[in-house]
C-alpha cells in the first residue's frame, strides 16, 4: 500500500455479492442493489427557522421541505422527512461528503447538517416479490393505498432500524440502515428473500 | 404391511383415490390418501387405540376430527423433527410420514404404566401435593422426576430443529377468521365490495362443517357452493385466502397473531421455505366465524376408543369416506347430533341403537331411528361400557330404568355445541351465558370484532349463511366501502337446540370431564368438597382445563357438573379466562429467524473485517462486537494483554473506539444546553478544545461519562460509553424535547458516521503525523492535550482528531467518515509498524484505564455519586443542572459512603477478584464488618502484579490502610494495600509531551 490516499469501503463488500441466489426458476422475483456513494446527511432546522430554512431549501434546491414522512424530490437532492423538523438529505450528484458540505454552506444558520454519507448502507429491493419479502420484517403496510409513491417511514426490520423510502418506482423500496448493522440485515433479508429467489446486482 | 384400508368406504368424501400414500405409525405401514388427516387414515385402517392418556395411561382414540382434539396426541416425524403432542386430527396426511404413540412403555398395547388407574382412587385432584410433602429435599430430587417420568405426554426432539421458521406482517380491511359458510359468506360480502380481506383457515380445505356435512344449498350440494365461493374469492386481488393458518391471539390496536403451518404437510420443507410463519395481521376489522366444538356426554368410561363425537363421527363419514366402526350407538341429547344416525345408515354401518339423552320428546330423533332401522330409546343414557382398548358394547338404561345391552365398535355421543367465544376474550371479554343454547356466547368484543354464524351460537346454516354476509357487508361498510344487498339462500337442514344433560347421574366406570389431563368427575367432587367452588379454582386443584387443548372439549362439561354438585345455576357458575394460543404454537415459530447467530443483530465495528484478519478474539459489549484481544502464535489470552499493554506503554498501540456513542449537539444554545445536562460546564469551552464531563441522573447518581469537544461556537461533539449511548441520546431529547423546549439546539447520533481510533503511546504523535494531512500542525505546542478539530488525513480525506487519553500516555483518537474506516486502520498499522504499533483491545483498554485509576463500567454502576468516584470537583457550584439538588442530599454526600480507592496485594504474588468484600484487617468475615468490594481488577503488565480498583466506606482517608479482600465464592482471602486510585503517573506528564 504506497497510495496514500484511502480507498472506502462498503459495509456489504464481499457479502453482497453479485449473482443469483437460492430458488432460481424464472425471472428473479426479488432484485437487491446496494446504492452506493450517495451523498446522506440529517438536516434538522434551527429553532424558529422553519419559514426561512423552506425558502433557502427551495431557492437552493428547488424542492419544498416534506412536512411529513414523506418523500420531496429536487433536481440534485431528495428530502425525506422523519421526525417534526428533521429531514434525511439524499443525493446521487452531490456526492458522500459532499452534501453535507453543500448543505452546511447553503443552509447556514437555518439547520444544523450532520453527514451520515459514511454511516448508512443503502440498499434498493425491488421486483414482484419486493413488499412480500419486506412484510417479513417491516410492521407497516407497505399496499399503494397506504405507502402511495413518495411515502417514506422509520421503522425497524428484525430489531434494525430502518429509514424506508419509495422514490420513484412502484415496485421498488430504499432503504437505509446503520453502517455497523449491515451484515445483520443483510442476513435477515436473504433469509427472507430465499423462497422467492434473490438478485444481487452489482452496486451502483 | 397392511394397506387394505378396511374402514374406507367405496366411494365419497373429498380424498384422492388415484393416489395412495403410504405412512408409519409405530412401526407399522399403512396407507391413506391424499385429501386425509392421519386421523381419518389411522380410522380408515381400523385402528382405534392412538395413545395413552397422561395420568392414568388409559388407552385413548380418537374423539374429534378437528383441533379440539384431546385424545389423540402423537409424536409426528422423526430425529431433530420429532415433535411430540401432535393432534392427529389435525395432521395432514402425506406420504413417508412416520408418527409414533406416546406415554406408554414398552408399548401402545402393554402399558406396564396402565397400573397407575388401580390407584386411581388415590391419584385424585390434589394427590401429589397433599401426599409427597415430606421431607421437604425429597420433592425436587425424588417425587417431582418420578412422577414427571410416569405422567407424561410425548418427547421432545433434544436436537436443534433443522427448519427455518419466519415472522411476517399483514395488513387489510376485513379479516374473516374461519372459513365455514359463515366465513365464506363474510368474505365473499366484503371483498365484492373491494375491501382488502384476509381469509383465514385452519383447516388445510375451505369449507368448515359444510365438509362434513350432507346439506344442500339452494338445492344443490353444500359443497359445490363452497367450491363456487373458493372460485369468486380467488377471483379479488384484494382477498388474501390463509389455509393451514391458525389465528390464535387478538390483540391491541386491531392486532391478530396467526400461526401459518407453511409446510408441515410435507416431509421436509422445499429448499428455501420456511417450515412455519408467524403472522401478525393488522385489521381494520375482524369478522369472527370460528364456528361451534361439540361437547361429550359425561358417563362412565366414555374416554374408550371408539367412542368418538357425533360431528366427529359425520366428518369420517362424509369428508374422508372412513366409517370409524361398523355397529353403532349414536347417544346424544340433540337433534343435530341424531343425524349422525342417517348418515352411518347412509354408509352401510349398522346403527345397533339410537339412545335420545334429551329432556324432551324428539319426533326427529324418531324419525331418524326409524329411517336407519335403528332401535330408539327415548329418555335413555348409556350406563355402563364395555371394553378396554376399544368400546365393544353398551349398557343402555331406558326412562324405565330397564338396561339391556348391546354390542357395538362405535359411539357417537354429543351434548350439544359450544361456541368458539375463545378469540372474543382475549383482551378481557367475559363471554355471557345464553339459557336458549345451554352455552357461553360472546359478549363484549373485542374493538373491531363482530361475530357470525355458529361462534356467535346461531347454529342454523341459513343463519351462519345470512349472518356471515351481513357481518362481513357490515365490517366493509364500516371500513368506507359500499356493498351489495344481502341474498337469500334455501337451506337443507336446520335444528334446534335443546337443553343438554351434561352428564348420566349413574353410571359405572370412571367418568372423563377432561380426558387428555385425567380430570373425571370424581375429581371435581373431590375439589368441591374441599371448597373448590369457583370454575378458576377448580381449574388450578384439578387441573381442568389446564392440558395442551386447554379444556376445548372439557370446560363446560366441568362447569356443569361442579354447578350440580353445588347446587348452583349453570349460568351463574361462570367459566375460566381463555388467554392465546388458541391452539399450542410451537416456540421456533416465536422465534423465527431470530435462533443462533441471529439471535439479535450484531453491530460490527469499522474495523471488523480487519481485526477478524488478525485473529482477534471478539467479545460482545452491548449490541457491538469488540476486539478482546489480538493472540499472535503461541499466545495465551493473558500474554496478549500483557503485550497489548506493554506496547502502548513503551510505544504505540491502536484501538478502535469507534462505539463509542457519537452526537452532534448544534443550535446557538448547545453550550447553554450542556451547561444543564452535564455537572460540569460546557459553554466556556474554547472551540478547538475537548473535555472531560459527567452527567448525573435526576436522582443526583451517575448517568455516564465522556468528553465533548467543541467543534465550532454552535457545534459540540459528545461521546458517550458504548453500553450508555442510546441511554444517553434518549436523555438529551428528553431534555431537548420535554424539559426545555426553548433553546435553540439540535441533535443527532452520528456514532455510525465516524470510524474513530485510539493511537496511545509515546509514539502516537510519530503515527499520527504519518496520517494527518502536513497542512495540520500536531506539535505538541499547536495541538496540546485536549485539543481538538476537523483535519483532513491521507491527503484529503476529512477527519477529526482528538487528543484524548483513557490509557495515560501520549494519545490521540482519530476519526474518519466510517467507509474509510476499514481503510484507516490498515493505514494507520501500515505507517506504524516502524514505530512498533500493535492493535490492543477491550481487554488491554481495561488494564490501562485500572492502572490509570479511571472508573469504567464496573464502578459506573448507576449507584455511584460523582463524589464517589472521586470527581465531586467536577459538579459546578456556579450554575444549576439535572442532579444537582438530589446529588446534594445527605446521603449522597455522606463521607462514610463507599468511595472510589486503588488496591494492591500486600503479597504481590497474589490474585485479586472483582466483587471481593473488603473487611478490615483482623476482623472477622461477616456482613457488619463490610465496608465495601473490589469493582474492577487487572493483571498489570506495568508494575508486575494484580492491581484494583474498589468503593470502600471513607477510602480517600485509609490509603495506606491493609484490609482483607475476602472473597468466600471463590475462597479467596487476599491482604490488600487502599492506595490511590491512579498507579500509573499520577502526575499526567505522559499524556501531555
Amino acid at each position: 500500500m504506497s497510495d496514500r490516499t484511502l480507498h472506502h469501503l462498503s459495509a456489504l463488500a464481499g457479502i453482497a455479492v453479485p449473482g443469483r441466489y437460492d430458488k432460481d426458476e424464472g425471472e428473479p422475483s426479488v432484485v437487491i442493489t446496494e446504492l452506493t456513494g450517495l451523498g446522506l446527511a440529517t438536516v434538522a432546522c434551527r429553532k424558529g427557522q422553519a419559514s426561512a430554512l423552506s425558502a433557502a431549501v427551495r431557492k437552493a434546491y428547488g424542492v419544498d421541505l416534506p412536512a411529513s414522512s414523506r418523500v420531496a424530490q429536487g433536481a440534485a437532492i431528495s428530502f425525506i422527512g422523519y421526525g417534526p423538523g428533521q429531514w434525511l438529505a439524499v443525493s446521487v450528484a452531490l456526492a458522500n461528503e459532499a452534501l453535507a458540505v453543500d448543505l452546511a454552506a447553503k443552509l447556514q444558520g437555518l439547520a444544523s447538517v450532520s453527514d451520515q454519507s459514511g454511516g448508512r448502507t443503502v440498499l434498493r429491493i425491488g421486483g414482484s416479490r419486493a413488499r412480500d419479502v419486506l412484510a417479513k420484517g417491516l410492521p407497516i403496510d407497505l399496499d399503494p393505498r397506504a405507502f402511495p409513491l413518495g411515502s417514506a417511514a422509520t421503522s425497524a426490520i428484525s430489531h434494525i432500524g430502518v429509514q424506508l423510502w419509495q422514490a420513484d418506482d412502484t415496485r421498488s423500496y430504499d432503504i437505509a440502515i446503520f453502517r455497523s448493522l449491515s451484515e445483520s440485515f443483510w442476513r435477515w433479508l436473504t433469509a427472507s428473500a430465499a423462497e422467492f429467489g434473490y438478485e444481487v446486482t452489482p452496486a451502483r | 404391511m397392511s394397506t387394505s384400508q378396511p374402514n374406507r368406504l367405496a366411494e365419497g368424501g373429498l380424498i384422492d383415490r388415484t393416489q395412495k400414500l403410504r405412512f408409519r405409525f409405530d412401526g407399522r405401514t399403512l396407507a391413506g390418501y391424499p385429501g386425509d388427516t392421519l386421523a381419518s387414515a389411522l380410522l380408515a385402517n381400523g385402528i382405534r387405540l392412538v395413545g395413552r392418556s397422561f395420568k392414568y395411561h388409559r388407552p385413548r382414540g380418537i374423539l374429534s376430527a378437528g383441533s379440539e382434539e384431546p385424545n389423540a396426541l402423537v409424536e409426528l416425524r422423526t430425529g431433530a423433527r420429532r415433535e411430540p403432542n401432535t393432534r392427529a386430527t389435525t395432521v395432514e396426511l402425506y406420504g413417508g410420514l412416520d408418527a409414533a404413540s406416546q406415554n406408554r412403555w414398552p408399548s401402545l398395547h402393554f402399558d406396564l404404566l396402565a397400573a397407575n388407574q388401580l390407584f386411581a382412587p388415590i391419584f385424585g385432584a390434589g394427590f401429589y401435593y397433599k401426599t409427597f410433602m415430606w421431607p421437604a429435599s425429597f420433592w425436587e430430587k425424588i417425587y417431582e422426576p418420578a412422577i414427571r417420568r410416569a405422567a407424561g405426554l410425548g418427547r421432545a426432539a433434544g436436537a436443534p430443529d433443522p427448519d427455518h421458521y419466519e415472522k411476517a406482517n399483514a395488513f387489510c380491511d376485513v379479516l374473516v377468521i374461519g372459513a365455514g359458510p359463515a366465513g365464506l359468506s363474510a368474505a365473499l360480502a366484503a371483498a365484492r365490495s373491494g375491501a382488502r380481506v384476509i381469509l383465514a383457515e385452519e383447516d388445510f380445505r375451505l369449507g368448515g362443517r359444510l365438509l362434513s356435512e350432507r346439506y344442500d344449498i339452494d338445492g344443490r350440494p353444500a359443497r359445490d357452493w363452497v367450491k363456487a365461493a373458493e372460485a369468486e374469492i380467488a377471483s379479488f386481488p384484494d382477498c388474501r385466502v390463509m389455509t393451514r393458518t391458525t389465528v390464535f391471539g387478538v390483540y391491541d390496536g386491531g392486532t391478530y397473531a396467526a400461526l401459518e403451518r407453511v409446510n408441515d404437510h410435507v416431509p421436509v420443507p422445499p429448499a428455501h421455505e420456511p417450515r412455519q410463519r408467524l403472522w401478525r395481521i393488522v385489521a381494520k376489522r375482524a369478522v369472527l366465524c370460528a364456528g361451534a366444538i361439540e361437547r361429550p356426554i359425561v358417563f362412565g368410561d366414555n374416554d374408550r376408543p371408539g367412542i368418538m363425537l357425533a360431528s366427529a363421527v359425520r366428518t369420517y363419514l362424509n369428508r374422508f369416506g372412513v366409517v370409524p366402526g361398523r355397529r353403532a350407538v349414536v347417544f346424544a341429547d340433540n337433534d343435530d347430533a341424531f343425524r349422525t344416525a342417517s348418515d352411518l345408515a347412509h354408509a352401510g354401518a349398522e346403527v345397533v341403537a339410537l339412545v335420545n339423552a334429551g329432556h324432551g320428546p324428539s319426533r326427529h330423533a324418531q324419525a331418524v331411528a326409524e329411517a336407519a332401522r335403528a332401535p330408539y330409546f327415548p329418555g335413555a343414557v348409556i350406563e355402563r361400557v364395555r371394553g378396554g382398548q376399544g368400546v365393544k358394547g353398551v349398557a343402555i338404561r331406558d326412562g324405565g330404568g330397564v338396561t339391556q345391552h348391546f354390542d357395538c365398535d362405535l359411539v357417537a355421543m354429543s351434548g350439544g355445541w359450544n361456541p368458539s367465544v375463545h378469540l372474543t376474550t382475549h383482551l378481557n371479554g367475559k363471554p355471557k351465558w345464553s339459557e336458549r343454547l345451554s352455552a357461553l356466547v360472546p359478549d363484549a368484543l373485542p374493538p373491531g370484532m363482530s361475530v357470525a354464524g355458529s361462534a356467535q351460537g346461531e347454529f342454523g346454516l341459513a343463519a351462519c349463511l345470512a349472518g356471515g354476509e351481513a357481518a362481513g357487508s357490515e365490517a366493509a361498510q364500516g371500513c368506507g366501502f359500499t356493498t351489495q344487498p344481502n341474498t337469500r339462500r334455501a337451506v337443507s337442514e336446520e335444528s334446534e337446540p335443546a337443553s343438554p344433560i351434561w352428564q348420566v347421574a349413574k353410571g359405572r366406570g370412571k367418568a372423563f370431564v377432561d380426558f387428555q389431563n385425567d380430570v373425571a368427575v370424581s375429581d371435581i367432587k373431590l375439589a368441591a368438597r374441599e371448597g373448590f367452588r369457583i370454575p378458576e379454582h377448580l381449574k388450578r386443584y384439578t387441573t381442568l382445563g389446564m392440558a395442551t387443548d386447554q379444556g376445548k372439549t372439557a370446560n363446560a362439561n366441568g362447569a356443569a357438573v361442579l354447578a350440580g354438585l353445588t347446587g348452583r345455576y349453570l349460568g351463574a357458575v361462570g367459566t375460566t379466562t381463555f388467554r392465546p394460543p388458541f391452539t399450542p404454537v410451537s416456540i421456533s415459530a416465536f422465534a423465527g429467524h431470530h435462533r443462533g447467530p441471529d439471535f439479535r443483530p450484531a453491530r460490527l465495528a469499522p474495523s471488523h473485517q480487519w481485526a477478524k484478519e488478525q485473529g482477534a478474539v471478539f467479545v460482545e459489549t452491548g449490541p457491538w462486537l469488540r476486539a478482546l484481544y489480538y493472540p499472535r502464535r503461541g499466545e495465551d489470552p493473558q500474554n496478549a494483554v500483557n503485550r497489548e499493554v506493554a506496547n502502548v506503554r513503551d510505544h504505540v498501540g491502536v484501538c478502535d473506539v469507534s462505539t463509542l456513542g457519537k452526537i452532534d449537539v448544534q443550535g446557538s444554545d448547545a453550550g447553554a444546553f450542556l451547561d444543564r445536562v452535564y455537572a460540569n460546564t460546557f459553554s466556556t469551552l474554547a472551540i478547538g478544545k475537548a473535555r472531560y464531563g459527567v452527567m448525573l441522573r435526576e436522582d443526583g447518581f451517575v448517568l455516564d461519562d465522556g468528553t465533548t469537544a467543541r467543534l465550532k461556537p454552535d457545534h459540540y461533539y459528545v461521546t458517550t460509553t458504548t453500553v450508555n449511548a442510546v441511554k444517553v441520546m434518549q436523555h438529551l431529547e428528553f431534555c431537548a424535547q420535554v424539559l426545555w423546549p426553548e433553546p435553540d439546539v439540535q441533535m443527532v447520533s452520528v456514532t455510525e458516521q465516524w470510524a474513530q481510533y485510539a493511537v496511545a503511546g509515546p509514539r502516537a504523535r510519530d503515527v499520527l503525523q504519518a496520517i494527518v494531512d502536513p497542512t495540520h500542525d500536531i506539535s505538541n505546542e499547536a495541538f496540546p492535550y485536549l485539543a481538538a478539530g476537523e483535519v483532513t488525513v491521507c491527503g484529503g480525506t476529512p477527519g477529526r482528531l482528538f487528543r484524548l487519553s483513557f490509557s495515560g500516555e501520549l494519545a490521540y483518537e482519530v476519526a474518519v467518515p466510517a467507509r474509510f474506516g476499514d481503510a484507516l486502520i490498515r493505514k494507520i498499522v501500515e505507517v506504524g509498524t516502524a514505530y512498533g504499533i500493535a492493535p490492543y483491545g477491550t481487554e488491554a483498554l481495561g488494564v490501562l484505564r485500572i492502572e490509570k485509576g479511571h472508573p469504567a463500567g464496573g464502578e459506573l454502576n448507576g449507584q455511584t455519586t460523582a463524589h464517589d468516584l472521586g470527581l465531586g470537583k467536577l459538579l459546578s457550584t456556579k450554575k444549576d443542572f439535572i442532579g444537582h439538588f438530589m446529588a446534594a442530599r445527605p446521603a449522597l454526600i455522606d463521607s462514610s459512603r463507599p468511595t472510589l480507592v486503588g488496591l494492591r496485594p500486600v503479597n504481590r504474588e497474589d490474585r485479586l477478584r472483582a466483587g471481593a468484600h473488603l473487611i478490615p484487617k483482623g476482623a472477622e468475615a461477616t456482613g457488619a464488618n463490610d465496608q465495601g468490594y473490589v469493582t474492577s481488577i487487572a493483571f498489570s503488565p506495568s508494575l508486575g502484579h494484580w492491581l484494583g480498583l474498589g468503593l470502600l466506606a471513607k477510602g480517600p482517608q485509609r490509603h495506606g490502610e491493609l484490609m482483607r479482600a475476602y472473597d468466600p465464592v471463590r475462597n479467596g482471602d487476599v491482604e490488600v494495600e487502599i492506595c490511590p486510585p491512579c498507579h500509573i503517573d499520577p502526575e499526567g506528564n505522559r499524556l501531555r509531551v
